[in-house]
């Protein structure tokens, strides 16, 4: 019970969310592939809300369920306590951009921003209106004759964007709409898609499988896997507190060693060294989740585990150091440069490496 | 020294290249040639002159039967074409129980051989007390041009980026809207091309009109057969280049207009 | 309305004429040519008889005994030979003409494309005309032939299955250029430079790589050669005269002069079973080539 809260990231009430899933169920090739299994998800107002997970794990289909592209086998969408089961696209209150920004190549950039609105019979001037102040919103004055052809990936999805936002959905739904741009222009939309999150106040739900991105980005994160999902929570939640070994491996990097329970919040590693926890967990048999910059390095014979340097990668930044401790046990540990490059240490020296306890999770293995 | 391009040519296939396309167009040409002799004869030449033109134009028969082939490839064509594309955009997306079952029926009538669909449809209209006329060529042309027309929108639509109807579907556009604002645009050259065809094969058919057409409702082709049964004239010549003339000029304006809109 | 039914919907009508005009008629074929005939050559529709199936093979002498008639059999191997020597020729015309063709320059690919299509619009009708013209006694070729010396009389190519031979070459030829053409444009180049890298001259890459790459197209040729090839009516009609009718021209004859239609069927059919046969066994292989590793 108290999992299933949690998996709704604590939403209470579900009367203000801006989307409501309820036991989503879909499924493709006659039954063999369960794109989205039972899935519940509750999306505040007013959020900028991130689907993410890695190739085939059922985000975009959860994205196509909210915007009726796909049918769901069972279970229900709502969006602002409106009941979406069975309409077609054109009567949901959402829009969506896509990942090939789908703009209609026949059409001029006023055109196609003004397709929503021609389509829902507004008048002229209105429409006109409209065009005008999304043009400037996405900052693209001047380009209202051209034609998609004539225009740059980033322009043409900037269109896809304001051509969505003018019918000032309650909720735009967003496809991996960065997949396709070079990394400059993917950081600045980045900015650019949460500072027009913020200014409009319409809840973005924003799909990805890329991590940095989904935490740049997003007020809240759901992680999926393989049609479920695992976690939903900032992005310092996932991050600190993992709630499972795969969100723990796909979420940044992670040290995952092997233990058992000698105690409420103790336990043994593979070497035998004994580790302190500041939290229990379940089960004899875990799998305790380190993050690379929650180690301290410091000098050997000492307190802290020893070790000895296999391997420094030097970044410029940071140094990441690949220890391997007693009885061969591995780990990776991730120290800044404060002291510039001179201080960093080489393969070879003795180390000792000190955990907190609160940097220790523990998962089922 | 042999240069790197040498390596792309054939020796020999150039040649048999020339030559058959020489092959191809000379007869064409010796009969468009002879369609301006002046004389009486087929083959031998007297001189120039439009002389068994003027004889075609006279020819109230014969301009009868440029009409009524004109008329069943006008109808045989919208009629096709719209079809063909209604089934196009049927067959689109999603597979379903029986797509390639419908594929394979819908291609069905360019693989019967022709004098055996003609009988079919003989028997048909007999058995069914049909009279034969203008009526029964227009279906009968009906039945091929549905598939010809079928495969360029098929093509064409297959092209087209399948999330631009969906975007109009997000955008608020029915199906009907999503159809006429969307994709009919973006697929009508390849309708336009499948009209082109439909028209051109429909002219130019000559076994089903012969088996389906009644008196009062002959084709330009089956005239022109009944001409070369009864003795040749020159002015078979004519009129045979007045039909070569206006499918190449169809042909062109295909071909030029499929350029322009690559 | 949901959209499995629209999809129906749509499909409705394109369903509707092939069933009702191509397959339905196909049945009224079968069920004609196990009729009797009637009075004036045509069907009477209640007596049924295997009498059309027999005439193909026999005819009844004077005493009413059945004997071996081979002349219908004949027509039908004279038919199979002709549409499949119009495959050979038009397979080694259109071979090096698809292969020169498909190394031009991408710009004029696109022209010889339209030009070799225009003769394959062109009026089937017309374009066999035009061979008429050529081959008659007293025709193009034969005056040119006696001008320059080459024959003394009548070259009598006209009205033989020769002429025919050639008015079904030249039908089919754009046919069989097309697919050959299309399988070698899209053939990827780099592996033809592969083979030259390996110490293939031009000779060994085409028959190890190339032809054996443009099988595809090849096949697709030679099907869109024999089967319509096999039903050919013009071109037999037109050139071939009275002693070289083809299955299609004897067909036509028991819908004409002949008048006997439950044997007309008879034959339709027969010639359908033909080339569906010929299909299927195409379809078959290519289905096992496919499943083979």
């Amino acid at each position: 019970m108290l999992d299933a809260v949690t998996a709704a990231g604590g939403v209470a009430a579900t009367t203000d969310a801006a989307v409501d899933c309820r036991a989503l169920t879909k499924s493709f090739a006659a039954g063999t592939v369960r794109a989205v299994d039972d899935v519940s998800l509750a999306i505040r107002s007013n959020e900028f809300f991130t689907l993410l997970g890695p190739s085939g794990c059922g985000k975009t289909t959860m994205l196509r369920l909210i915007a009726g592209f796909e049918t769901q086998d069972s279970g229900s969408v709502f969006v602002h306590g409106q009941k979406l089961d069975g309409l077609p696209p054109y009567r949901r209150p959402v829009n969506t951009v896509f990942q090939s920004y789908a703009v209609f190549p026949h059409l001029t950039v006023e055109e196609n921003i003004a397709f929503g609105l021609e389509m829902q019979r507004r008048p002229r001037p209105e429409i006109a209106a409209r065009v005008a102040e999304m043009m400037a919103l996405v900052k693209l004055e001047g380009l209202e004759k051209r034609k998609p052809g004539q225009l740059s990936g980033g322009q043409q999805q900037r269109v896809a964007l304001a051509r969505a936002l003018a019918n000032q959905p309650r909720v735009l739904l967003l496809d991996e709409p960065l997949a396709a741009l070079d990394l400059k222009l993917r950081t600045e939309m980045q900015l650019e898609l949460k500072r027009l999150q913020a200014q409009t106040g319409i809840t973005f739900v924003f799909v990805t499988h890329d991590q940095h991105e989904a935490m740049t980005m997003s007020d809240r994160i759901a992680v999926m896997r393989a049609g479920k999902v695992l976690q939903v929570g900032t992005s310092a939640d996932i991050y600190d507190r993992p709630a499972s070994l795969f969100v723990a491996d796909f979420i940044g990097d992670t040290n995952l060693l092997e233990a058992t329970r000698i105690g409420a919040r103790r336990f043994r590693l593979a070497n035998g060294v004994e580790l302190d926890a500041a939290e229990e967990g379940a089960g004899d048999k875990v799998m305790l989740a380190v993050r690379p910059e929650r180690g301290v390095l410091v000098a050997p014979g000492g307190e802290g585990l020893p070790g000895i340097v296999e391997q420094a990668v030097y970044v410029g930044a940071d140094t990441t150091y690949h220890l391997r401790l007693a009885g061969g046990l591995r780990l990776r540990l991730r120290d800044q440069n404060r002291d510039g490059s001179a201080a960093r240490r080489a393969p070879g020296d003795a180390v000792a490496v000190l955990i907190a306890p609160a940097a220790v999770r523990v998962l089922a293995p | 020294m042999k240069r790197a391009g040498d390596l792309w040519h054939f020796p020999g296939a150039r040649a048999v290249a020339l030559a058959v396309l020489f092959f191809l167009y000379m007869p064409i040409v010796t009969l468009v040639a002879m369609s301006f002799n002046s004389g009486d004869s087929l083959t031998i030449w007297s001189g120039i002159g439009l002389r068994w033109y003027g004889v075609v134009l006279d020819n109230d028969d014969m301009l009868r039967a440029i009409r009524n082939s004109l008329a069943i490839a006008t109808v045989a064509t919208v009629a096709g074409t719209t079809i063909a594309t209604m089934a196009a955009l049927a067959l689109a997306r999603g597979s379903f129980r029986g797509k390639r079952a419908i594929q394979a029926l819908l291609g069905l009538p360019l693989v019967v051989p022709e004098i055996v669909a003609a009988i079919a449809l003989l028997l048909l209209f007999v058995l069914v007390g049909f009279r034969l006329g203008i009526v029964s060529v227009m279906v009968a042309h009906t039945t091929f041009t549905i598939p010809l027309a079928f495969l360029p929108i098929r093509a064409r639509l297959a092209d087209m980026d399948p999330s631009l109807a969906e975007a109009a579907a997000d955008l608020y556009a029915n199906e009907w809207q999503s159809f006429r604002r969307v994709i009919l645009p973006l697929i009508w050259p390849g309708i336009a091309a499948g009209a082109m065809l439909a028209f051109i094969a429909s002219l130019g058919d000559f076994v089903l009109a012969f088996f389906v057409s009644g008196p009062g409702s002959t084709t330009l082709p089956v005239y022109i057969f009944g001409m070369i049964r009864m003795g040749i004239t020159p002015t078979v010549n004519a009129i045979s280049t007045m039909l070569i003339l206006a499918s190449v000029a169809l042909l062109s304006l295909s071909y030029l207009l499929g350029r322009r809109f690559r | 309305m949901t959209a499995g039914l629209r999809r129906w919907g749509l499909l409705a009508p394109s369903l509707a004429i092939v069933g009702l005009f191509v397959v339905a008629p196909l049945g009224i074929i079968a069920f004609v040519s196990t009729l009797d005939r009637g009075p004036q050559g045509t069907v009477v529709w209640d007596r049924h008889s295997l009498d059309a199936y027999a005439q193909f093979l026999f005819e009844r002498d004077l005493m009413g005994r059945l004997t071996l008639n081979t002349d219908y059999l004949r027509i039908f191997g004279r038919s199979i030979l002709l549409a499949a020597l119009t495959t050979v020729l038009t397979l080694l015309m259109g071979f090096p003409t698809a292969l020169w063709m498909a190394f031009q320059p991408p710009r004029r690919r696109g022209l010889l494309v339209f030009v070799v299509t225009v003769p394959f619009w062109t009026n089937l009708l017309v374009r066999n005309f035009s061979w008429i013209l050529l081959l008659r006694d007293g025709g193009v070729i034969d005056a040119a032939l006696r001008r320059l010396g080459l024959t003394s009389g009548p070259i009598e190519v006209l009205y033989t299955p020769f002429a025919t031979a050639i008015g079904l070459t030249y039908s089919f030829l754009p046919y069989m250029i097309l697919p050959i053409y299309v399988s070698l444009e899209k053939l990827d180049r780099r592996l033809i430079e592969a083979a030259f890298d390996l110490g293939a001259d031009r000779w060994r890459a085409l028959t190890r790589v190339i032809l054996p790459l443009a099988m595809p197209g090849v096949v697709a040729g030679a099907i869109l050669v024999f089967v319509p090839g096999l039903g050919a009516f013009i071109s037999p009609e037109l050139l071939g005269g009275a002693k070289s009718m083809m299955i299609g021209n004897l067909i036509q004859e028991q819908f004409g002069q002949s008048r006997n239609w439950p044997f007309g069927a008879a034959l339709a059919f027969v010639l359908l079973a033909l080339v569906l046969l010929a299909l299927g066994l195409h379809a078959l292989r290519f289905r096992r080539e496919r499943a083979s590793p």
